[in-house]
């Protein structure tokens, strides 16, 4: 999934060597002296949008920011879903087998949930939005704990419609925006009240402040359940880095984009979260469309060049640089090529997934945002 | 970074912003979040013409003129607030006491709080109707406050609080920002009204006490009026619900939703629930999924609906279904003895009634196979009250003597005119002095344990018997406005009143498209003493050899243009209702009996439908035009038939009456080919003297060959203008339909044809139902073909109107009259749907542009949905009224007359007789003393009597009855009384 139509990246050979090779440190050096695993501060507020059931609004501090609307409308079952109702076994095994969490009795489908994304400066058929809302509704539907919220009976189930709106022209990589962005709107929406019988045509309270949230909190303050959120992770060198900037994504030799959604085992044990790795797509690292460079007193259409080439032994310039270090002599920078290591990879897994690491700061500072 | 939520704006006092946010269910099943923003203001007015300084603020119009103020400067004071006070009722106030309010002599100077406006309308739109038309009823100087728009008195609602707190914490802070606004404002100066909550909320009451409020409940500020009996009487009984005594309960409702899915899904119906008039214990709900009606037998399954409410009803399984009913069952005499006082101990179903009911299911049991069981159901919800004010008079056996001379108040039984709505228990102070009057209620509710409904008294229409208050009481029944026209409606007439004439210049405008057939040899032909005549006729022989015919109807539509009071006036009305004595018009006399009436001698406008017929009889042009007319002559049907007879009369008017009645007699032979069919109505006249218009003998109406000349003609001419209209408006033209019968309604008919009469009853078609009527002759007994015809009307469905647009054309057909097309054309001036017709008919033949109200599909189906409920309650007085003149004339006098069987029951029949037009019902009971042993013979439709009197009576048997009136004991109403000799 090439990243067509992120900007260009404006910055020169030198320019990007300097950056690979700080970055490729151990530990890495950062532009900003942050830690590999440190993320900048950002602005979260929820329910921006009050005609929607839930809203929410994020700025990360290189200033983009996105908005996102979650609106849930009523609608009707086709009646084939009702015919495998015999038992919650069968039932189970219908949809999904691979998750062992799932133990609600009824399941949801995917069809109920649509993410539209709106970018500044893209029609909605590039491939830019259409690959970000087919990776955000992935991880949300990966695990099945949205989709299951949305049943009410055998006839009826919502369909959950979430817009999100980017608010300025993606200066990187906007997934991980997005999905925080709709991880706040989610914990922000509510549903209107049902007071008819569950089995009956629905009939819901007109009073909205009576709605129950989708996602409830107990009374200690600690979801049963929570939306997953998407982080976005470079690899370079040995190095993985976390919230890459746009400077670092250019030098980036891989970019993992991790979905996890949050666990609760037992609502008794509410430190026991534990985390649930739900999806991970790898992303065309915006670096193999920078611009290659070589030493002026290589290149022959300098007049450097050219005085060089005839003096010196011909040497095969190294076009092909596996890592940002150990550039051949005479190329300045080279765009990385290959994939991604697997060592690389099971660092990135150990330190989003381990408890107290990345994800799980990250969630619980969103957790604290105050929904109205 | 800035937040994208916008903070509410304040000026120094508050926020000028607020929103209501709500959920709304669409019709369509959607659900959505409602977010309404509310901006509050600081120059709504408090009204009172005491403050000077909400005139200074008072928002302005273009004109700079401020609405005027309502609330008196001198309101009336009481004992408790001598120096006056405005009332501010809370919503439990106005749905308790709605006729309180608006009783004449109570309750002015009411302040009516929009936070409480909006509750009631929540609640119930007929009573939030009421309470707009009383704050524009200037005499009762009642003033809408828009607190939640006035930023003082906007109270926003805490969080945890319900929406009730918060509205009863609104009305006492408006009331209290009121109090303070009056006394900051009037000072010294004159004496400051107080401001007075009402409320029946003790919760209400005692935070208003909490927090320094004047606050009282309805019933002790009711009491310290004056008249103060009668306004408590009018307080509703409907109590919040408490938990239930008794131990015998009504089934409990299904909920809403329950209620809905059942609908959505088939397994529940709605329909009207009907009740049968000869037993009350027997009810129908007509629902479209079956072609019988479904039966709801027994009170515990009719479940607390009253005859008309929208009821949602669930089949019982089969086992349980039963046949209908073949016994007399009357309220009256099966309830005679029960309390009024509501008991711990009641039953729903007394022992009585349960054995009445058991004995019919042994009957069903009985039977192989006929009385074969029909579908069955019980009530599960009502979905729609259907309740209005009843007319009755209480039962004198419920009043306590004990209670005569006191005061106190007690239950009784009010026994409404309707037979088929059960007794109301009514709780009152003033029963000696209501009983032997007629008097008006209104329900309130059918509690679960109630065996009965309750309700309270509205006032009393004077005697019983009293022709004033029976005429009263008998409109009031059907609903019929008989108020004398408002000013608003008086002012659409023309100035020049009674001395308008056509212009006499042609060149004015009112000649505009108008055919000047002034020298035509018009003339009209109606029911002696008619002065609105609607329609004329003409005929003309031309030099080819056919005919000119005219026939010329008054030009309503002239005089009463669209959407004004006047026509709003008339289409409330939807026809003139034409009782023995007394019309009730639908447009004001000036039209109907002279601009608009085709009076002889004058000029009038008219809207003329001429044909060029054949000798034969056929149609070969057709022609509509707006005409002017002189019309040469008025006749009665009497009086023409003479003249048509009178060899000796030569003249062209005479000629062209006898063309005229020979082609109606072809017309009738064609319709009568075609399978029209000719039903007898007993149709009766009622001779009064013509001083006190006491009824002095009754005769049934003799039908000469002018009435049938009049008729033919109008019928051709509804047909001819239902084709132009249809062909100009397909959607939306205003047509009348006949549906065919089912034939499941003749199935008992025939029946009882075949076995009583060997005659065959064929119902394919009109014709051939026409034709078999035909040969259902008895030589012996003439009349027996009149009796099957008026049995056969009442199998019909009744004629509709509706807009083209609503049914498939093969829907358009008239059974009756075996047309295709069909609609009303020839009397606007006592029907509304002919005033519409003539309005599209002027559009269709471009006279005029056609206005909105005559194209729009959904003005047309509300019309028509009036008119027909208009047009039957119109019979219905019209019928009830003839009944009441029999009853008179019949008064002191014992008349000896022939009757014929109609029905049987199991224990008694109805006898029919022709000379009156009375059915009469005569029970076993009464036939003999002591009552006689019968035997009911289901199939053969017959009653073998034996043991004190021996006699066998049978359906279509004609018998001798002797009819005198007596008067009940426990009331004093006097009945009709038929005896057999």
């Amino acid at each position: 999934m090439a990243p067509s139509g992120t900007q260009q990246i404006l910055l020169s050979p030198p320019e990007l060597h300097f950056l690979s090779s700080s970055l490729s440190q151990t530990p890495p050096i950062r532009p900003d002296l942050r830690s590999a695993t440190q993320f900048r501060p950002l602005v979260a507020e929820t329910n921006v949008l009050p005609s929607t059931n839930g809203s929410a609004r994020v700025c990360f501090s290189d200033g983009t920011e996105a908005v996102a609307g979650v609106k849930l409308e009523l609608e009707r079952s086709p009646p084939s879903r009702s015919i495998s109702s015999t038992g919650t076994d069968t039932r189970n095994e219908e949809v999904r087998s691979t998750n062992e969490f799932r133990t609600t009795l009824v399941q949801g489908s995917d069809a109920w949930l649509e993410v539209s994304i709106e970018i500044p400066g893209f029609r909605d058929d590039e491939s830019l939005p259409m690959f970000l809302a087919a990776m955000l509704s992935e991880a949300l539907l990966a695990n099945g704990n949205v989709q299951d919220k949305l049943w009410i009976n055998d006839r009826w189930h919502w369909k959950l419609y979430i817009d999100i709106l980017s608010l300025s022209p993606p200066l990187s990589y906007p997934l991980p925006l997005l999905s925080l962005t709709t991880h706040m709107a989610l914990l922000s929406t509510a549903l209107p009240r049902l007071k008819s019988d569950p089995k009956d045509d629905p009939l819901f309270d007109d009073d909205w402040a009576a709605a129950v949230p989708l996602f409830p909190r107990a009374a200690s303050g600690v979801y049963a359940v929570r939306p997953p959120i998407t982080l976005l992770v470079i690899t370079i060198g040995d190095n993985i880095i976390f919230d890459p900037t746009k400077e670092e994504l250019a030098v980036a030799n891989g970019v993992v984009a991790v979905s996890v959604a949050p666990q609760l085992t037992t609502v008794a044990a509410p430190a026991e979260t534990s985390l649930e790795l739900v999806a991970i797509r790898f992303v065309d690292p915006p670096s193999r469309l920078t611009p290659a460079g070589i030493l002026n007193s290589r290149n022959p259409a300098t007049a450097a060049g050219v005085a060089a080439s005839t003096s010196t032994t011909q040497q095969t310039p190294s076009v092909h640089g596996r890592s940002g270090a150990g550039q051949g002599q005479n190329a300045v920078w080279s765009p990385p090529c290959g994939g991604l290591n697997r060592k690389l990879l099971a660092k990135i897994m150990v330190a989003i997934l381990q408890t107290d690491g990345v994800a799980f700061q990250i969630l619980e500072a969103l957790a604290a945002v105050e929904i109205r | 970074m800035a937040s994208l939520k916008r903070p509410a704006p304040t000026d120094g006092n508050g926020p000028t912003l607020s929103s209501k946010v709500y959920i709304r269910a669409t019709r369509l099943g959607k659900v959505q979040k409602i977010v309404r923003e509310v901006y509050l203001r600081k120059d709504i007015p408090c009204s009172s013409k005491l403050c000077t300084k909400c005139l200074a603020n008072a928002p302005r119009d273009s004109f700079g003129k401020a609405v005027s103020f309502v609330l008196s400067a001198t309101p009336s004071a009481t004992k408790c607030y001598p120096n006056g006070h405005y009332t501010v009722p809370d919503t439990n106030a106005f749905i308790n006491a709605m006729d309180v309010f608006e009783a004449g002599t109570a309750f002015f100077d009411v302040i009516v709080l929009q936070t409480v406006l909006e509750e009631v309308r929540n609640h119930s739109i007929p009573l939030y109707h009421r309470l707009v038309s009383l704050s524009k009823n200037e005499d009762k100087r009642f003033y809408v406050f828009f607190n939640d728009f006035r930023q003082d008195t906007h109270v926003v609602r805490d969080h945890g609080e319900t929406i009730n707190d918060r509205n009863d914490r609104a009305v006492r802070s408006a009331t209290k920002w009121y109090a303070n606004h009056l006394a900051d404002v009037v000072m010294a100066r004159s004496r400051c009204p107080s401001i007075v909550m009402i409320s029946d909320d003790n919760d209400n009451l005692r935070k208003a006490k909490v927090e320094g409020v004047d606050a009282q409940s309805l019933a002790d500020y009711v009491s310290e009026l004056e008249d103060s009996e009668r306004l408590l009487d009018m307080i509703s009984q409907a109590k919040t619900p408490q938990s239930l005594r008794g131990q015998h309960l009504y089934p409990d409702y299904y909920s809403q939703s329950k209620i809905q899915t059942g609908l959505n899904n088939g397994t529940l119906h709605q329909g009207t629930f009907s009740v049968s008039p000869y037993n009350y214990l027997e009810g129908t709900v007509f629902v479209s999924a079956f072609d019988r009606p479904l039966l709801i037998l027994g009170r515990e399954n009719g479940n607390r609906a009253v005859a008309g409410d929208f009821v949602a009803i669930e089949l019982l399984p089969k086992a349980e279904w039963k046949a209908p009913s073949t016994k007399l069952l009357e309220e009256d005499n099966v309830n005679k003895n029960d309390n009024p006082e509501a008991d711990d101990n009641e039953a729903i179903v007394t022992e009585h009634e349960r054995r009445l009911l058991q004995e019919e299911a042994k009957k069903v049991h009985g039977k192989s196979k006929e009385g074969n069981p029909q579908p069955t159901a019980r009530v599960v919800g009502i979905i729609k009250r259907n309740w209005r004010q009843y007319v009755g008079h209480i039962d004198k056996d419920s009043v306590k003597s004990s209670a005569k001379y006191s005061r106190s108040q007690q239950t009784v039984f009010l026994i409404p005119m309707d037979k088929r709505i059960p007794k109301i228990r009514v709780r009152t102070r003033m029963a000696k002095d209501l009983t032997g009057k007629r008097i008006v209620v209104a329900m309130d509710a059918w509690e679960q344990d109630s065996r009965f409904p309750i309700g309270h008294f509205i006032k009393s229409l004077g005697e019983l018997e009293a022709k004033g208050a029976e005429t009263e009481a008998l409109l009031m029944e059907f609903d019929v406005q008989y108020r004398p026209f408002p000013k608003a409606v008086l002012d659409c007439l023309p100035s020049e009143g009674h001395d308008w004439v056509v212009p006499a210049d042609p060149q004015d405008p009112g000649w505009r498209g108008r055919r000047d057939l002034r020298d035509l040899l018009v003339c009209s032909i109606d029911p002696p003493g008619c002065v609105d005549i609607d329609d004329a006729l003409h005929a003309k022989k031309l030099p080819n050899g056919n005919f000119e015919i005219g026939v010329h109807i008054a030009d309503v539509s002239n005089f009463v243009k669209p959407n004004n009071a006047m026509d709003a006036e008339a289409a409330a009305r939807g026809t003139t209702v034409y009782l023995v004595d007394k019309r009730i018009d639908m447009l004001p006399m000036l039209l109907g009996t002279d601009l608009c009436s085709l009076k002889p001698y004058v000029e009038r406008f008219a809207f003329s439908v001429i044909w060029e017929v054949t000798p034969n009889a056929a149609i070969v042009r057709a022609d509509f035009t707006k005409s002017v007319i002189r019309s040469r002559e008025a006749f009665s049907y009497e009086a023409a038939q003479k003249r048509i007879d009178d060899k000796s009369q030569k003249d062209e008017l005479t000629d062209g009456m006898r063309t005229l009645l020979v082609l109606s007699k072809k017309l009738k032979q064609k319709r009568m080919n075609a399978g029209a069919l000719n039903l007898a109505s007993p149709e009766v006249r009622v001779e009064t003297e013509s001083e006190t218009s006491d009824p002095v003998d009754v005769k049934t109406k003799q039908l000469l060959d002018t009435n049938s000349l009049v008729e033919e003609f109008m019928l051709l001419a509804n047909i001819s203008v239902a084709t132009r209209v249809h062909q100009s408006f397909p959607q939306t033209a205003l047509l009348r339909r006949h549906a065919a019968p089912p034939k499941t309604n003749f199935e008992e008919l025939a029946n009882q044809l075949k076995v009583k009469m060997g005659m065959d009853l064929k119902v394919d078609s009109s014709k051939a139902l026409a034709d078999s009527l035909d040969t259902c002759v008895d030589p012996q007994k003439p009349f027996i073909n009149t009796l099957v015809r008026i049995m056969a009307t009442r199998c019909m469905m009744s004629a509709e109107y509706f807009s083209a647009g609503t049914q498939a054309e093969p829907e358009f057909r008239h059974y009756g009259l075996a047309s295709e097309i069909y609609t009303h054309f020839t009397s606007p001036i006592r029907r509304y749907a002919d005033l519409m017709v003539h309005r599209q008919l002027a559009a269709a033949i471009d006279y005029e542009l056609p206005d909105s109200s005559i194209h729009s599909r959904n003005k047309l189906e509300a019309i028509c949905k009036n008119i027909n409920v208009r047009h039957r309650n119109a019979q219905m007085a019209g019928r009830a009224s003839v009944e009441y003149y029999v009853g008179q004339a019949l008064k002191g006098r014992v008349i000896d007359e022939e009757g014929y069987v109609m029905r049987v029951f199991s224990n008694g029949c109805v006898v029919f007789v022709p000379r009156f037009g009375i059915e009469g019902l005569i029970r076993v009971r009464d036939m003999a003393e002591p009552e006689p042993e019968s035997t009911f013979d289901n199939e053969d439709y017959s009653l073998t009597l034996s043991g004190s009197r021996k006699a066998k009576i049978e359906l279509f048997q004609q018998v001798k009855v002797r009819i005198s009136d007596e008067a009940e004991e426990s009331t004093g109403k006097r009945k009709v009384r038929m005896d057999l000799l």
